[in-house]
């Protein structure tokens, strides 16, 4: 792990969209995709995370997915702030799809349309699914 | 153009190892860089070494070696993922009493600090097995 010796000294700051669009649960995948965007922070790259699809349920308040001997992700995502990382947006129809209400969600998250979510992400240099 | 790759799914049951593979070819081919090659997820399972495909059959793990060894390709295994997985680097595994020839030739474990390295230093980062 090498890491200080390949590093440029001055790095590019990119905006990299992160898109949640299924549980973080049921596989570990969510999970270390959650790791990519903490990583993506700490190099103080220009972070997004975009909750859609079966992503948004991600964001609903009381999990207990200990029950089934899961991870708790809810931790790590009330960390995003301490990353700096403040521009989490969920899509206002993936939330009407699930009935899910701005005060059901357990983060701080600005709830934004589709097509205004379409043109956030053209000022996107890459975008990450999982 | 600097491009820098990343493999999340395992080889074998998806078709992310293979179309990544020729998809390196063709742009080596056409001259262009790819900086790194990057596995998460389940894709570190293409750096196992002890893989045996069948005889008449393309083996991926050697195939991926020998991009390294032929073209210089960095080739690295995220170390949290493969060590979820039970693939270990040499020093680990001679800590914990594991499997000290896990990963093939070629390969090199690191951090996700380099995934985002790479995405920061090239031009294009391409995700295959989302």
């Amino acid at each position: 792990m090498n890491l200080i010796g390949t590093l440029p000294l001055v790095l590019d700051v990119k905006t990299l969209f992160f898109i949640i669009n299924k549980g973080l649960q049921g596989n570990v995948c969510g999970q270390e995709f959650l790791d990519i965007i903490l990583m993506a922070a700490a190099f103080d790259q220009k972070v997004v995370v975009l909750f859609e699809g079966d992503g948004v349920n991600a964001l609903l308040k009381n999990q207990q997915p200990e029950c089934l001997n899961l991870k708790n992700m809810m931790p790590v995502l009330d960390t995003l702030p301490v990353y700096d990382i403040n521009d989490v947006i969920v899509e206002k129809e993936s939330m009407e799809v699930y009935g899910l209400t701005e005060n059901e969600l357990a983060i701080k998250a600005a709830v934004v349309s589709r097509s205004d979510i379409k043109k956030r992400l053209r000022s996107a240099d890459h975008l990450f699914g999982f | 153009m600097k491009i820098s790759i990343q493999i999340n799914a395992s080889p074998y049951q998806h078709q992310a190892a293979d179309t990544a593979w020729h998809f390196i070819q063709a742009a080596l081919e056409a001259g262009h860089e790819v900086y790194r090659v990057f596995f998460y997820h389940d894709g570190i399972f293409n750096a196992c070494r002890d893989s045996r495909p069948p005889g008449d059959e393309r083996d991926i793990v050697k195939r991926w070696s020998a991009l390294q060894s032929e073209k210089g390709v960095d080739l690295v295994v995220c170390v949290s993922s493969a060590q979820r997985r039970g693939l270990l680097e040499k020093s680990v595994a001679k800590k914990v009493g594991g499997y000290i020839h896990a990963v093939a030739d070629g390969f090199r474990i690191a951090g996700l600090g380099l995934l985002m390295e790479s995405v920061i230093e090239s031009d294009r980062h391409l995700t295959f097995g989302a």
